[in-house]
């Protein structure tokens, strides 16, 4: 019997909170989750943007104590806090004497420990070092400390491909699972977002700007993404396995791939599509009829164009399934992508992406509008990264 | 016969073809070789930035680059090491540069990436954020940027996965490169890692006070710490039969991999070393290889007194009685602690010893441990009578541990 690995529980911590009614909500709503960022030390740009979808003051108590949670940096509270939701969701009270794994994507780690240790650096020489920022400062940090309070002691892999890391990190986690070296996979993500970091976004212009300051994916005026943070993590089984204990499994991987395109610079997308919408091609071919696409589309010019074009090229002369953007909602943070994937599998409501207005001539996709549509069986997820890799994962009901 | 039972394993056997390397000792694999032949470590002051306020002032830094044009001029250290590593991995491997298609997967480790470019664009940023810094320079930060480097390089577009898994993010790139090739997801995997020593690593370890003030000086009864270091690896893998149809030379074959985790302490090994040992063992299950065949060891050999002792204990559960006479050594007492390319320089080190039939020395200061009662090689090259099966291991921060094993390329 051909194995397979199956999502039965997730749980997200990011600008909604800790809990997946209210994410749903946000999604039902189309509106982005944005705060006011702090810009009290100057390092904005004053015309610049003054939004992120930053995480608030969500109690994690139930998830992570206190004490506990003091000693960690952002990613890696968020992170332990959203594997211990998913792993409740599960059904999974006690792991022992299973082989866990830990897949874990992070485009940046603990910024904001790193700013401090540069910044002690810079401004108080290296004698001022606090080991504690460099220990936790480190891009497997939320990982460790993941493995630590699950009690995870199978592979611990931090991939940090930007923001086609959750779904690779996804792809190995399944294959951990497929292949027999684990028996449970906790993947996902986890990023932050601080005020440096958004300033420095903002100022070469990655950010939204404008009067709302809102995130227009795949929209003709687009002009930047709404900077996101949060961790998303979902539990991996075997599917004889989550039916064996009375699991509910919410969704299978049916298939995965990544690829990269050479065109791209260091820092931006490049103009690809075709080879990259050819790799797509040749996933769908063996994955079966999408019945939707949940895109990593953030507004970003050059990267919406990118995703617009990769779709269009696997689709070819085929209409596009609706196609839902999750970080219209979420910001940019790629954990946004999984979760996204496993409300649409749901049967979750996607409103309209508030932002969009004038179609794009050139990318002729529109995201969807929230008019009701059957629950899909099948989505395909899709993120593509600046700096040229791509990662794709087809996920169907189980 | 090593690995001989696995069946499974036969037609998918994944083969080693091509190497390069950038260490202190020089820009190439056979300045590495004869360097760590010679006993004398790369390990010396350190030059690229102040080190002078630091604890230590030591570590085994890259000499200036031969390379020039924009590349040069424009890219991270850490880019460099890479694109330079795989360009003579290439070579060797007899495979052309670019373009390399979606055949080609690029699978690379690292722990800092450009993160010493970055060091230089806060600093301009915060002293005036008005003024823009060169935002090439906080780019580099990226951690995928050395393997993305590779994969623009040799335009390839199959998958560009990085690790930054600490100290294992090198094997763990390899291993992920390994598996890739058994699912045929890609003919040939360019795998490795790249890290430039940066002023955040340098003093992160001074600050957690794992740096020794004397070259470090691993399994000895002295140690006092690890010696920081810089470069890249890079491995050419492709199937045997791949490499076959083309005519390419075998070096060695990866034959297993493995990653656990300790779940015990972000910094601290667990101090039995049972997750590096349960690494180890399913290596050598994944390779069909039994410890008894294993003809030496390449450990991760940092030289802090909690790493080695744990290593050792984990070596001794293993390996059993074996684990007092099978020959260890340790690249890091030579060319320092690469951090997140260590698995890799470790790993195609692994290989040549194996190509060579010899085990290169560490350097001979300090007398061995007698607690951990292992038989180290030290100041000269051990002669292998046989030279099949070797083990390479890896221990990090979060406690992530994973192992590799490689075979001589006759021995298939």
């Amino acid at each position: 019997m051909t194995r397979r690995a199956v999502v039965t529980g997730w749980g997200a911590v990011g600008p909604h909170g800790s809990g997946a009614d209210a994410l749903a909500r946000a999604f039902a709503e189309g509106k982005p989750l944005a705060r006011a960022i702090d810009r009290s030390e100057g390092f904005h740009d004053d015309a610049g943007s003054r939004l992120a979808a930053s995480v608030g003051n969500t109690d994690l108590a139930a998830w992570l104590p206190p004490a506990q949670a003091r000693r960690l940096g952002k990613p890696s509270r968020w992170a332990v806090a959203a594997s211990r939701i998913a792993l409740e969701e599960a059904g999974i009270r006690d792991l022992s004497g299973r082989r866990v794994a830990v897949f874990l994507a992070t485009a940046f780690g603990a910024v904001l420990f790193t700013e401090k240790l540069v910044r002690q650096l810079l401004d108080e020489g290296p004698e001022a070092a606090q080991p504690f920022y460099f220990s936790e400062c480190v891009a497997n940090a939320a990982a460790g400390q993941v493995a630590i309070a699950l009690g995870a002691y199978g592979a611990n892999v931090t991939v940090t491909q930007r923001e086609a890391g959750p779904l690779i990190a996804l792809a190995q986690g399944a294959h951990e699972i497929v292949e027999g070296r684990a028996d449970v996979a906790v993947v996902g993500s986890a990023d932050e977002m601080t005020p440096l970091l958004h300033a420095i976004l903002d100022r070469y212009r990655a950010t939204c700007r404008g009067e709302e300051e809102s995130p227009r994916p795949f929209d003709r005026d687009r002009d930047g993404m709404l900077a996101g943070e949060g961790a998303t993590m979902l539990v991996l089984e075997r599917e004889s396995d989550a039916i064996r204990r009375g699991g509910r499994p919410l969704a299978r991987i049916a298939a995965a791939a990544s690829g990269f395109d050479p065109t791209a610079t260091m820092s931006d997308w490049g103009d690809g599509s075709a080879g990259l919408g050819r790799r797509l091609s040749v996933m769908l071919e063996r994955a079966g009829s999408i019945d939707a696409v949940v895109s990593g589309a953030s507004g970003t010019r050059r990267g919406d164009r990118l995703e617009a074009l990769v779709l269009r090229t696997a689709w070819g002369s085929e209409p596009l399934p609706p196609v839902l953007v999750p970080k219209a909602v979420v910001g940019e943070y790629a954990g946004g992508v999984l979760s996204g994937s496993i409300l649409a599998l749901a049967g979750a409501a996607f409103g309209p992406v508030t932002g969009f207005r004038t179609r794009d001539p050139e990318l002729l996709i529109e995201p969807y509008d929230g008019s009701p549509r059957p629950r899909p069986e099948r989505i395909v997820a899709s993120s593509l990264a600046a700096g040229g890799a791509a990662a794709w994962a087809v996920l169907e009901r189980a | 016969m090593c690995g001989a039972e696995r069946a499974d394993h036969a037609s998918l056997d994944i083969v080693v073809t091509g190497l390069g390397a950038v260490t202190a000792y020089g820009w190439g694999v056979e300045s590495l070789w004869s360097g760590l032949r010679g006993g004398t470590g790369a390990i010396a002051r350190f030059e690229r930035f102040d080190a002078t306020r630091h604890r230590t002032r030591l570590a085994a830094e890259v000499p200036t680059s031969p390379e020039e044009g924009r590349f040069a001029r424009r890219a991270s250290f850490a880019d460099r090491f890479a694109v330079a590593s795989a360009r003579e991995a290439l070579a060797m491997a007899g495979l052309p540069g670019a373009p390399a298609g979606p055949s080609t997967g690029i699978f690379f480790g690292s722990s800092t990436g450009g993160m010493l470019e970055s060091e230089r664009f806060y600093e301009r940023f915060l002293r005036d954020p008005r003024r823009r810094a060169r935002p090439g320079l906080l780019a580099s930060q990226q951690l995928n940027g050395p393997g993305d480097a590779v994969a623009r390089e040799i335009a390839a577009e199959g998958p560009s996965e990085t690790v930054s898994s600490a100290c294992a993010s090198g094997a763990m790139a390899i291993g992920a490169a390994l598996r890739a090739l058994r699912r045929r997801e890609v003919d040939v995997a360019l795998a490795g890692g790249s890290d430039a020593l940066c002023q955040l690593t340098y003093a992160g370890f001074n600050a957690l006070r794992s740096v020794d003030d004397r070259p470090s000086r691993p399994f000895r009864a002295d140690r006092a710490g690890l010696s920081l270091g810089e470069g890249a690896g890079v491995l050419v893998l492709e199937t045997r039969a791949h490499a076959a149809r083309r005519g390419a030379r075998v070096l060695a074959t990866l034959a297993g991999e493995a990653a656990t985790c300790d779940a015990y302490h972000m910094t601290t090994p667990q101090p039995e070393g049972q997750g590096a040992a349960a690494a180890m063992r399913l290596a050598l299950e994944d390779a069909g290889v039994e410890p008894a065949e294993v003809d030496f060891v390449n450990a991760h050999g940092t030289g802090t007194p909690l790493n080695d002792a744990a290593e050792a204990a984990a070596l001794h559960a293993v390996f059993g009685d074996r684990a007092l006479t099978i020959p260890v050594t340790s690249t890091k007492a030579s060319i320092g602690h690469l951090l997140g390319s260590a698995g890799a320089v470790e790993a195609l080190v692994t290989v040549l010893c194996l190509l060579r039939r010899e085990v290169h020395p560490m350097p001979s200061a300090g007398e061995p441990d007698a607690g951990l009662a292992l038989d180290l090689v030290l100041g000269r090259p051990r002669r292998l009578q046989r030279a099949v099966c070797a083990l390479s291991t890896n221990l990090a921060f979060g406690g992530a541990n994973a192992a590799l094993v490689f075979r001589r390329a006759e021995a298939a």
